[in-house]
């Protein structure tokens, strides 16, 4: 005769392993969320990076002087944007802008708009000033015309920063 | 959630008489209910995954040389001059010759051949227009990485096995304006 069935009622899923790996992963995204900075929330522009294809290196997290060059969504001008990534090198930056009476800097000022080069080539002395170790990177759109990085990198030039970064986006395959 | 099926719950029966007027029931296991910490696991997990962004910003590192009011004498012969116009054309020559015409993709080429056959002695001049678009400087600047292995492979077939890249940027001039204008 045939074997009696029993017949299931319910039946139970170990769920340890799914939970296990939930949290393994929840909490590798946790710590590699990086979270918008306070200069990054306060720019209005938008940049859309040149791709490259050639092997670049990782953008440095500290210690560095951001120039952004970018087109602002708003007043629809072409600027730069300093600043520094180095949380007391900002607070020093700042005080050294007030008291060279920068137009528009207030307390607050985390990132430095420049419309001219006169200007840039302060801020960027003072940058040098603020920490000398620091390393320059240009962020610009590519879409912009090459005049505007080119004023950048002569006021580099001038304060002897001969070695800078452009900020590039990696092109996806070949 | 992850407890058995069966009843793991108080004891049925009362194994030890107490005196006391309460009966207290011994518990031999308990279950917690885990459903609302994996709930929130997840939301947290697709909230972090969704936030991520993987992609991080590259970059490519530039040398230019320092301010100095006494220019450093080169041979014409090994100046290699890329001259980009406003329109996004891009030029070569090698020392004095004409200006020549040439593609993007024709570039790492160019750039690859000369380096070789000069042996490591080549000095590559970007010239840009102010005008012309940044993002096809970066491309340029690219290519020109992007030849870099294959000078190295080329350079050490000839036995040479140091290499010396002189690259720099320079200021486009009315006279290089000038040259390139009616191409």
């Amino acid at each position: 005769m045939s074997k009696i069935k029993k017949k299931r009622l319910g039946f139970v899923l170990d769920m340890t392993p799914l939970v296990d790996i939930t949290f393994l992963l929840l909490t590798f995204f946790m710590f590699t969320a990086k979270f918008k900075s306070e200069s990054e929330n306060q720019q209005k522009v938008e940049i859309k990076r040149p791709k490259t294809q050639a092997d670049t290196a990782k953008l440095a997290d500290k210690d560095l002087v951001m120039v952004k060059v970018g087109v602002d969504s708003v007043l629809k001008d072409t600027a730069w944007y300093v600043s520094m990534i180095n949380e007391q090198d900002i607070t020093s930056l700042r005080q050294a802008m007030l008291e060279a009476k920068f137009p528009g800097a207030d307390d607050k000022t985390v990132s430095f708009k420049v419309t001219d080069t006169v200007w840039l080539g302060k801020i960027v002395q003072s940058c040098r000033v603020v920490n000398p170790k620091a390393s320059f990177a240009i962020d610009a759109d590519k879409r912009l015309r090459y005049e505007w990085i080119e004023k950048a990198v002569n006021e580099m030039r001038k304060n002897r920063a001969t070695t800078f970064n452009f900020v590039t986006e990696k092109r996806q395959g070949l | 959630m992850a407890g058995g099926g069966g009843d793991l719950g108080g004891g049925k029966t009362q194994r030890r008489g107490k005196k006391g007027k309460r009966k207290s029931k011994k518990r031999l296991g308990f279950r917690l209910d885990m459903t609302p910490l994996v709930d929130i696991t997840f939301l947290l997990l697709t909230f972090f995954m969704l936030t991520t962004s993987m992609i991080t910003p590259q970059t490519m590192e530039m040398n230019v040389p320092p301010e100095m009011d006494v220019p450093i004498e080169v041979k014409q012969s090994e100046l290699l001059t890329l001259r980009l116009r406003e329109d996004g054309v891009i030029f070569y020559n090698m020392g004095l010759d004409a200006p020549e015409k040439i593609a993007l993709k024709a570039l790492r080429k160019v750039v690859i051949d000369q380096n070789v056959q000069l042996k490591n002695r080549c000095i590559v001049v970007l010239k840009a227009s102010a005008d012309a678009p940044y993002g096809l400087v970066v491309s340029i600047l690219d290519e020109l990485n992007m030849a870099e292995p294959e000078i190295l492979s080329g350079l050490k077939a000839a036995g040479i096995n140091e290499r010396k890249r002189k690259f720099t940027v320079a200021p486009m001039e009315a006279k290089d304006i000038e040259e390139i204008k009616g191409l």
